[in-house]
């Protein structure tokens, strides 16, 4: 199964995104939505693994710290004991699902139990730790988000389908990145659902009244 | 930016690098080591290995804070990882260093974090689409050139890449640590990423 899309990605994680991926200083759910982007774009994939091969040389250049005596010896007393590692038989998936994010999910995002949040939006909670959240999210066509700005940063990676806001539109395998005060009003393109994949540090704040009192209730 | 970068009024100093001891094996004897490991299941190729790398990854788990004995104790299994794991070593695609990099930067996210470390699975993309852009780059040969590149950096510079790898904490925290602001950390960051990608785009 391969998910390249025949129109090229045209938004991509910045550099510091990458390095936090690559040098291992992201949480979990950035490092799942770095991820999840890589699985789409060849170009990211090469500059990380660049950013893994300046780990190396650092690694490399630190002066070492000696290792207790004896510490050897008890490694090579292990060997014999230890069989080679097997990768785990990979389930094909059905619709293209990034397999980065298939435990997150269970599945296939075709397996998918939506949690409907509104007649044209649905929700699936990923993961969460603090304040940071993963979840999935599905938009009938030419549905509206809502203008919201964000009290953390949030990361919006589309899977199927797209969006346009203010900033530009985006495809499958474009990853958003929205900071703070910045204020946008996402709109589902025409066409398919759009599911993305969407990780926040904060709750969004809304703009309209009804939109300011439901979206605590689901977390958002 | 650009006065910044003509004017250099930092000292051409680096503290945290330790100059190479002319003993040190070099990125092809270290892949060929692991390539051992991976065939024969060498075990002096292992302790070779372990020679080399244990105490460097004891280093690195000590600089992200993590205590003595437990960094001890991660060092070791990093290697024993490493003796399981050998036969997916492929040094087409990063060299040894690299490749232990990862093992303990996943490590450390396993136990000392206890995260997942979501990880990009090769099933996921075509093998043809692969060749355009995923191969070159992290071979051994780069290497080289990649570690010379980054002991030429200014070294305000080298400490800024070194703490995005070394800190485990945001570049904000990062700036409020240097006691500078973050848009210099920023603009560090960016000239340091620069030049190695140029020096990189060189060499492929």
């Amino acid at each position: 199964m391969s998910l390249h899309h025949p129109a090229p990605i045209s938004h991509h994680p910045g550099e510091e995104l990458l390095l936090a991926y690559a040098g291992g200083g992201a949480d979990e759910a950035v490092s799942l939505i770095v991820a999840a982007h890589l699985a789409y774009c060849a170009a990211c994939r090469r500059r990380s693994r660049e950013l893994e091969a300046l780990g190396g040389c650092l690694l490399q250049e630190l002066a070492p710290v000696p290792m207790a005596s004896g510490a050897l010896d008890a490694a090579l007393l292990k060997l014999d004991g230890i069989k080679p590692f097997e990768r785990p038989a990979r389930q094909a998936s059905g619709d293209c699902t990034p397999s980065v994010l298939r435990p997150y999910i269970g599945g296939d995002l075709r397996d998918v139990r939506w949690r409907q949040v509104g007649p044209n939006l649905s929700y699936v909670p990923l993961f969460r730790r603090g304040a940071i959240r993963a979840r999935l999210l599905r938009g009938v066509p030419g549905s509206e988000t809502g203008a919201h700005r964000h009290a953390g940063l949030e990361y919006t990676l589309v899977l199927k389908g797209g969006f346009s806001d203010e900033t530009g539109s985006y495809a499958p395998g474009d990853l958003q990145v929205m900071e703070g005060d910045m204020r946008h009003s996402p709109v589902a393109d025409p066409g398919e659902d759009c599911i993305n994949l969407a990780v926040t540090t904060g709750p969004l704040k809304f703009e309209s009244l009804l939109q300011k009192i439901v979206a605590p209730l689901f977390g958002f | 930016m650009l006065a910044y970068a003509r004017i250099r009024p930092f000292p051409r100093r680096k503290p945290a690098l330790r100059l190479n001891l002319p003993m040190m094996p070099q990125a092809q004897e270290l892949n060929a080591l692991l390539g051992r490991v991976a065939e024969m299941r060498d075990q002096a190729a292992f302790a070779a290995l372990f020679a080399h790398f244990a105490p460097r990854i004891k280093a690195y788990l000590l600089r992200l804070g993590a205590p003595p004995a437990l960094a001890e104790d991660l060092a070791q299994e990093a290697l024993l990882s490493l003796w399981r794991k050998a036969h997916l070593f492929d040094p087409a695609k990063a060299s040894a260093a690299t490749w232990l990099f990862t093992i303990a930067r996943n490590l450390r996210i396993d136990t000392i974090r206890r995260e997942r470390r979501p990880e990009l699975e090769p099933a996921d993309f075509m093998p043809e689409a692969e060749l355009a852009a995923d191969d070159g780059l992290a071979l051994a040969d780069d290497e080289a050139r990649l570690r010379a590149a980054l002991k030429d950096l200014p070294a305000d510079q080298i400490q800024v890449v070194e703490l995005s790898f070394f800190a485990d904490k945001p570049h904000s925290e990062i700036a409020a640590q240097l006691d500078i602001p973050l848009g210099t950390v920023k603009s560090r960051l960016r000239l340091a990423m620069a030049r190695l990608k140029r020096i990189m785009g060189e060499a492929s």
